[in-house]
């Protein structure tokens, strides 16, 4: 095949700048250069910093275009129903078991953490404060938000990322459908509203996971463990944890759908961006976590 | 004035030009086919047309009106009459047949749910793939999924349709079907089709007009006729498919 047989395949992805879709960031692709080594480490250093600061600018920007146009989508909001059914069902009730699990154990798991030290000191009746107070506010929202990153978020990149690399995303735009509102829109309310029932779901049963552990591990019993989450949390606990979880929905929501929509060059490309998708999110929802509980104690 | 004119249009991808000042004009109601080696542009053209890709110098017009400027938004109308069947198909593989073909039926003629997938139904018959309605797009060959691709283009009944490649990697059979119902959305519906194709019973059994695009401009528009007549070296050398003689054929 000749090269220009490659530049005709290439050609919807070079163009996308000019698109509804955001401007994709460039692949690192390190320059081939069959020269030596450079002159000085130190310039190569900087030059890589520099590269990779660039490159993040360039996400974060992208991300903040997409949001703008998914926000615009919203006005008026015509979202397609099937669509936003389909991925509610999707993203949400087939996360329930998964979240049920690992917010049980890690309920369970506050109660076992303290409990040496609450019976060391004879106060029981704060087992619940602890275990409730860290569910609620930090264990609940963060645990829940990087399991359903890693199930929902990771694959709906794929999902995306394959059908941008078949051109789909394109065949969309052919029929006058715009891909933001007819595929983003309703995954980004998909994946919010559903990381917020989520959420709920999961302290519900991380509660429950403390005060079971600490009956048969611990021999606190059911009524102290209930008196010490109803005298001690209050309900900003609770929403606390919330709207971290509303923050942290919209954090995947984006970097998962951005990075399926910019993905460039085939099989390759796909992988690549599922891996940027996760790390993305895992660290805003790291730094939001921070700032979030900075600003709102 | 044609109804739909490429005037000047430079093209290029990572500084390596792929049209340069490329000219054509097609007139309402005719079959223009556009033939040309591998990666000389054919698609990158047509793709111009609906707003895939943005040219880098030139205009282009539709029906009077210049559509390469318009914003995304902006050419949704265009879009709505211009409809274009991909090289790869393009059908959304979540969907079943049916659904893909009722998508835009839903969306654009705004029929319900069921009412849409009645209309795909007979859409998908027009291209005798009624009985694969209920299946996805993986289940299904690359033909069968190119003959669905063509019914969902034609469902929204566009004005001028773009067929990229449409006969490849289909049986002589269902290729020659496709150039029957090419011609019949010409003759009978006065659809302008503009084909891309490397198919020579394709090409001189269905075209009113065929571009022959080479370095990066129409080297020669003509119609099967004459192009055949043509004494033009590099023009013989193509339709004859030789692999030697004056043609530049970058890669190899």
């Amino acid at each position: 095949m000749s090269e220009e047989r490659r530049d005709d395949a290439e050609a919807p992805e070079a163009e996308r700048a000019f698109t509804s879709l955001p401007p994709a960031p460039r692949p690192r692709i390190p320059p081939v250069t069959t020269a030596k080594a450079p002159e000085s480490t130190r310039r190569g250093l900087v030059a890589s910093v520099g590269a990779s600061t660039v490159q993040i600018a360039q996400e974060v920007g992208g991300i903040v275009v997409l949001t703008a146009q998914v926000l615009r989508a919203l006005v008026p909001p015509r979202i397609d129903h099937r669509e936003l059914l389909k991925n509610l069902y999707k993203m949400g009730n087939r996360s329930v078991p998964i979240v049920v699990l690992t917010a049980f154990f890690a309920g369970g798991l506050m109660t076992l953490q303290t409990g040496p030290f609450v019976k060391k000191f004879g106060a029981t009746g704060l087992a619940g404060w602890g275990a409730g107070y860290a569910v609620l506010r930090e264990i609940g929202p963060i645990l829940i938000s990087l399991m359903f990153s890693g199930r929902v978020g990771a694959n709906n990149t794929a999902e995306l990322a394959t059908m941008t690399v078949t051109e789909q995303l394109d065949g969309l735009r052919a029929l006058a459908i715009d891909p933001v509102r007819f595929l983003v829109v309703p995954r980004v309310i998909a994946m919010m509203v559903m990381l917020v029932a989520l959420t709920v779901i999961g302290d519900l049963v991380a509660l429950l996971g403390a005060s079971v552990v600490g009956r048969i591990m611990l021999g606190i019993e059911w009524s102290s463990m209930y008196y010490s989450f109803a005298d001690n949390l209050k309900p900003f606990d609770f929403l606390h944890g919330i709207y971290k979880s509303i923050a942290f929905g919209a954090a995947i929501a984006m970097s998962s759908c951005y990075f399926g929509v910019t993905v460039r060059g085939g099989a390759v490309g796909v992988g690549r961006a599922v891996n940027a998708a996760v790390v993305a999110a895992a660290v805003s929802i790291m730094l939001l976590d921070f700032f979030l509980t900075y600003l709102t104690g | 004035m044609a109804y739909i004119e490429w005037k000047g249009v430079d093209k290029a991808f990572g500084g390596k030009p792929v049209l340069r000042k490329m000219s054509l004009a097609v007139n309402r109601g005719e079959v223009m086919f556009i033939i040309g080696t591998s990666g000389v542009g054919k698609s990158v053209t047509i793709k111009h047309l609906v707003g895939l890709l943005r040219i880098d110098a030139g205009e282009i017009w539709f029906d009077d009106r210049r559509i390469d400027q318009l914003s995304e938004r902006e050419l949704a109308p265009v879009r709505r009459r211009i409809g274009m069947v991909f090289q790869s198909s393009t059908l959304f593989d979540s969907m079943t047949l049916a659904e893909n073909v009722a998508l835009p039926l839903r969306k654009h003629k705004q029929l319900g749910h069921k009412a849409s997938l009645a209309e795909a139904r007979e859409r998908l018959a027009q291209v005798y793939m009624q009985d694969y309605a209920e299946r996805y797009p993986a289940e299904l060959s690359d033909g069968m999924r190119k003959r669905a691709a063509i019914a969902r283009t034609l469902a929204l009944s566009p004005e001028v349709v773009l067929f990229d490649e449409p006969t490849t990697g289909l049986d002589p059979v269902s290729a020659r079907r496709i150039d029957r119902l090419i011609r019949e959305l010409a003759d009978n519906l006065g659809v302008t089709a503009i084909v891309v194709s490397h198919d020579p019973p394709s090409i001189f059994g269905v075209a009113d007009r065929i571009a022959f695009l080479y370095r990066g401009v129409v080297h020669v528009v003509a119609t099967p006729a004459q192009l055949r007549a043509s004494e033009d070296p590099i023009v013989q050398q193509f339709i004859n498919g030789r692999s030697t003689g004056p043609m530049e054929t970058p890669g190899f």
